[in-house]
């Protein structure tokens, strides 16, 4: 820490070591101890500032100001009528793969049954039995 | 409620917690009307930034990452905004600059303390746009040195000289005005 290094910390940050850089707080604090009247008119100079930026009051925002601030912040999230669930909730994709397999399942277990030829040409022959009808008469009666 | 962070505030906010909403405000509308009052000198001007800036906050919040300090970011919104309000009157005033205020301080005895005030504030405000940042964040507002820097998107040396030109100033109108009672 020079002398010159030490008055450019005054200059900048006033006659309070404690607002000066970390690195250079310890080595100020030294230096100022080691010979006080050498700084003193740095000091004095920097004293009248500092306390004239002291008295500085803060500026604080009137009632409206904040009202107006909060008013402008989001809204709570809910879904109109709903149960306080986020509009995009995390589990609808989820839902949404449960579903797809679902039909697939049903489709599997559906589609063997419903594609069965014989089966279904095998229901026909009760249907025409029970109803009294005579495929082979109703073949020579076509020609 | 109590909240242990700005980052729970933040989150809670996003979602519309009214009651991290206000703390929000409360914690961090006073530094920065106080940053654009200095800047600007105009408190409907200011308060006009300060809503710009909460705007903007909000808007933020959502996708809110914490590479920066809330308060840090905050403050660099509402300076920017100052930068371009002051860009602006400049334009508004082609080939012609404002009459410069006298911003020399008048005798220290001779003033009370309301006329000290006001004319320190006058002083701080007729600075170097940056000096006047720079001082106000530092000396008025007490936001660290990195702090101030990251605000300003200075060094910290970069923020010591303007501080040391601010002050240097400042100090020779004040020292003025009391030699001349």
């Amino acid at each position: 820490m020079t002398e010159d290094r030490l008055i450019e910390l005054i200059e900048a940050w006033g006659a309070d070591p404690s607002a000066y850089p970390e690195a250079d707080r310890a080595a100020a604090r030294a230096l100022l101890a080691a010979h006080p009247q050498r700084f003193a008119d740095a000091l004095a100079e920097a004293r009248v500032l500092d306390a004239a930026l002291a008295r500085m009051p803060e500026i604080l925002p009137s009632t409206t100001l904040t009202d107006a601030l909060v008013a402008s912040a989001p809204k709570p999230r809910r879904a109109a009528g709903g149960f306080g669930l986020p509009k995009f909730a995390p589990w609808a994709p989820a839902s949404g793969f449960a579903a797809l397999a679902a039909g697939l399942f049903m489709g599997v277990m559906v589609a063997p049954a419903a594609s069965a030829a014989s089966e279904t040409e095998e229901v026909e022959r009760v249907l025409e039995h029970a109803l009294g009808f005579d495929p082979a008469a109703f073949a020579e009666e076509l020609g | 409620m109590a909240f242990t962070s700005d980052l729970d505030q933040i989150t809670r906010a996003a979602a519309g917690d009214p009651a991290a909403v206000r703390a929000l405000v409360n914690r961090y509308s006073p530094g920065v009307l106080g940053l654009a009052t200095r800047m600007l000198a105009d408190r409907a001007e200011a308060e006009d930034v300060t809503q710009e800036t909460f705007l903007r906050a909000w808007k933020a919040l959502p996708g809110w990452e914490p590479r920066a300090k809330f308060s840090t970011w905050l403050h660099r919104v509402a300076l920017n905004l100052c930068y371009d309000r002051l860009r602006k009157r400049k334009e508004s005033l082609p080939g012609a600059l404002p009459d410069q205020a006298d911003t020399r301080l008048a005798p220290h005895e001779a003033l009370d303390q309301a006329q000290r005030v006001s004319a320190i504030e006058g002083a701080i405000t007729a600075l170097p746009e940056r000096q006047s940042a720079a001082l106000t964040l530092c000396a008025l507002q007490g936001h660290s040195q990195a702090e101030a820097a990251e605000i300003l998107e200075i060094s910290v040396e970069a923020l010591e000289s303007l501080l040391a030109r601010a002050r240097r100033t400042l100090r020779a109108q004040l020292l003025e005005g009391r030699t001349s009672a």
